[in-house]
């Protein structure tokens, strides 16, 4: 749409209209005359992405501030920061995750019903509280992370920006949710540890897709889907059901990323891999997800809580219903990264992981006995 | 998020239980080779439970009221203490009892309390999250009906200006939460709503902009979007965003909640203010705690206000687009319009002047752009007569 003749000379002949800069109004690119109507999830990103608005460019050669579709200013000055490439940070669902986040933002406030928690017995909150306390470190890391690639997001690509923004949004949503479930019961805080910071050594968003999204959300989604198994109370499950459905937003903006990339550049198959054996363990750094046993604070206050209390048949009952999780955990990673296109990785995953996923079919320790 | 469960399930693959302090509940000796735990004879691993006895803090339960548990509420007594200067360099928990180990050292570079704070932010993190709003279901985009078309290419130009400018904030928001310690989780959460409030805005406008016969308009200049961008501290960002930007945003929105347009747009208009309000409140209890901290620091406060009221300037001077199309959205006639857009101009300073008081910055105006001041002192002369004519 841009303005007719007829209406642009009656303009310039307005009173006072003599220092009105009108030639902008000849020149607009758009021209649809876009009349977007709502459909039945609402004026969704989808449904606005009309004709020319929706075409997103392989390589933009918009390089400023300017939103996509609108007129350029040959003045406008250039952040070489932007990325230029669609396959840079690109995932076909960001548009729909985006809208999918903000119509099931929650209050950790009032949509968790803190005034029904009852107490559970000393062990119990304690294992809890060490649990939130774990929690609470990791989850804002997952905030920091995409946030340092928010400035590289050329508004060409808008859609990954935003949907960037309703992760944080989430992140800072589980921080407070688990900090506050730690506060509410008596105990509060307990032992942190040594954090997820090496999260935040990503080089590249492909890289931070492979290690935070894909590894480290998916993990911890697997994690929240099973809440029922060690949640002791209403409020534990409402609180872990909810924080689930964010992580699959996460998660899910992930898989469509990495499939968008292995689809249009093949070549870099190798590379991915090399981020996954670095997350999974393969280097032999330090500790990484493949350490996927019992121990350590983490562990023994999941086993508590799996088991119902710390006794040792009921500690012994935890840890087996915790190598059950373990094993789901590196399953549905698995077919993600089959989803993906790399069901390979199955022959090349990190022993330690192999390992626990061969026990629990051996032992059966999982289904049989009743713990999913 | 991966790695710390790692450590912490990793400890059975060779654990070593320091005895000697609490700060260290266990350490892992991860030499090659050793065994890993294994699952196929499943055995209880070492225990050791002593992250049950840390010796933090045991709040109350707390008493929830209709608002729910509040951030506040959960931050008890040392838990909401945000001391001064923040000593952990990983992402440890305030309230929790810090390892000894604490891995990697994080790329933080805020460390200090005045760099961040804002005493309102827990509360007004909680407040963004009540007043959330969708702008695919929110909005009445059915009451949206077609306008002359002078009259809708000049509004999709004014939107086009804000989802630029939003998107633009989000953007570096973002970007700066990686600079800012663990210690101040207050701010990162307000932050996160912030963020959020602005990807929202830049969507909103874009859509109405597409929604209604008409399209996008002209990129803006970008000056204040580059000042943005280039900041080199995190106060000099809240100034240019939740001071500046925000502050002319509301003007507009205040006014355009006023216009003779659809229930649609009075609406977009009427949430993004109480956005941008919020964002407004942070920045202006921020630039009163950094002040109070550090009043020496005043002169780096008016010299990026100064550089921002500048680049406003610019961007104001140069974008004849957003110049005419104000005029064409504002009055029926092209001279109605020029005055209803300077009206407009004296609310956006109005705006700002009441943001830096409620921030402890006074008599602006005298400090001003030149370009900005002859606005600010007729905004100051509009107020003082307005006073003078209240009953």
């Amino acid at each position: 749409m841009a303005l007719s003749p007829e209406t642009l000379e009656m303009l310039r002949r307005e009173p006072d209209a003599d220092d009105l800069d009108l030639s902008w109004l000849e020149n607009l690119t758009g021209k649809e005359g876009m009349r977007a109507v709502p459909g039945r999830r609402g004026l969704t990103i989808d449904e606005i992405n009309q004709g020319s608005y929706g075409e997103i460019p392989e390589v933009t050669t918009n390089r400023t501030g300017r939103i996509r579709g609108a007129t350029h200013r040959p003045d406008s000055p250039r952040y070489s920061n932007l990325w230029a490439e669609k396959n840079a940070s690109w995932s076909a669902a960001a548009g729909l995750l985006y809208e999918e986040a903000v119509a099931r933002q929650w209050s950790s406030a009032v949509d968790v019903p803190w005034a029904e928690l009852p107490e559970i017995g000393e062990d119990l909150e304690l294992a809890m509280s060490q649990l939130m306390t774990f929690l609470t470190q990791v989850e804002f890391i997952a905030g920091d992370v995409p946030g340092q690639y928010a400035a590289n997001i050329s508004p060409e690509f808008m859609e990954v920006g935003l949907f960037l923004a309703t992760q944080i949004m989430d992140e800072a949503r589980h921080l407070d949710v688990f900090r506050k479930r730690a506060l509410a019961n008596g105990v509060g805080l307990l032992q942190a540890g040594n954090g997820a910071i090496g999260l935040m050594q990503s080089q590249d968003f492909t890289e931070m897709t492979a290690t935070l999204h894909l590894v480290g959300e998916g993990f911890v989604q697997s994690l929240f889907r099973m809440g029922e198994m060690f949640a002791q109370t209403e409020v534990d499950k409402k609180m872990f059901r909810l924080a689930a459905q964010d992580e699959s937003r996460h998660v899910a903006f992930g898989v469509m990323h990495m499939k968008h990339v292995l689809e249009q550049e093949p070549e870099r198959r190798e590379e991915i891999h090399s981020y996954l054996d670095r997350q999974e363990g393969l280097l032999g750094q330090g500790s990484t997800q493949a350490g996927l046993t019992g121990g350590g604070p983490t562990g023994e206050s999941m086993a508590i809580l799996l088991g119902g209390g710390k006794d040792e048949i009921r500690l012994e009952e935890g840890y087996r219903k915790l190598s059950a999780i373990r094993k789901r955990q590196i399953t549905e990673y698995m077919n993600r990264l089959e989803v993906v296109g790399l069901g390979d990785r199955r022959q090349r995953m990190a022993p330690q992981m192999r390992a626990v996923l061969e026990a629990s079919m051996t032992n059966g320790n999982g289904h049989k006995n009743g713990s999913h | 998020m991966a790695d710390e469960q790692k450590t912490a399930e990793a400890s059975a693959e060779g654990v070593v239980v320091d005895t000697s302090e609490l700060g260290s509940v266990r350490e892992t000796e991860r030499a090659q080779g050793d065994p890993l735990f294994d699952p196929t004879n499943l055995q209880v691993p070492p225990l050791d439970f002593r992250w049950s006895r840390v010796p933090t803090e045991r709040p109350p339960r707390p008493k929830i009221g209709p608002e729910g548990f509040l951030l506040r509420q959960a931050d008890y007594g040392s838990y909401g203490w945000a001391p001064d200067h923040w000593p952990y360099e990983n992402d440890t928990p305030r309230g929790s009892f810090p390892a000894r180990d604490r891995g990697l050292p994080a790329p933080y570079t805020i460390y200090d309390k005045y760099q961040v704070w804002a005493e309102n932010s827990a509360d007004l993190y909680e407040q963004a999250v009540r007043e959330r709003w969708s702008a695919a279901n929110d909005i009445r985009w059915g009451t949206l009906e077609p306008l002359s078309e002078t009259r809708e290419l000049a509004l999709d130009q004014i939107y086009t200006w804000v989802s630029e400018q939003a998107y633009n904030s989000s953007q570096w928001i973002m970007r700066w939460l990686k600079e800012i310690s663990y210690g101040y989780h207050e701010v990162k959460l307000y932050l996160a709503t912030q963020t959020f409030d602005h990807a929202r805005h830049t969507e909103v406008f874009r859509k109405r902009a597409l929604a209604n016969g008409g399209n996008l308009g002209v990129e803006t200049p970008g000056f204040l979007n580059r000042t943005v961008a280039a900041s080199f501290k995190f106060t000099e960002l809240v100034v240019y965003i939740n001071i500046i930007r925000s502050t002319i945003l509301l003007g507009l929105m205040e006014t355009i909640q006023g216009l003779d347009l659809a229930q649609a747009d009075r609406q977009i208009a009427e949430l993004t203010a109480r956005d941008l309000r919020r964002h407004i409140s942070y920045g202006s209890e921020h630039l009163r705690y950094f002040l109070q901290m550090h009043p020496e620091k005043r002169s780096e406060v008016e010299n990026w206000l100064l550089r921002g009221e500048v680049m406003v300037a610019a961007d104001f001077g140069r974008d004849g687009a957003l110049r005419t199309a104000m005029i064409l959205a504002l009055g029926d006639t092209v001279t109605e319009g020029k005055e209803k857009r300077r009206q407009m101009l004296r609310l956006m300073m109005k705006r700002y002047l009441e943001a830096l008081t409620a921030g402890t910055v006074y008599r602006r105006v005298e400090k001003m752009a030149p370009e900005l001041s002859e606005l600010g002192e007729e905004t100051e002369r509009h107020e003082a007569e307005a006073t003078a004519a209240a009953p």
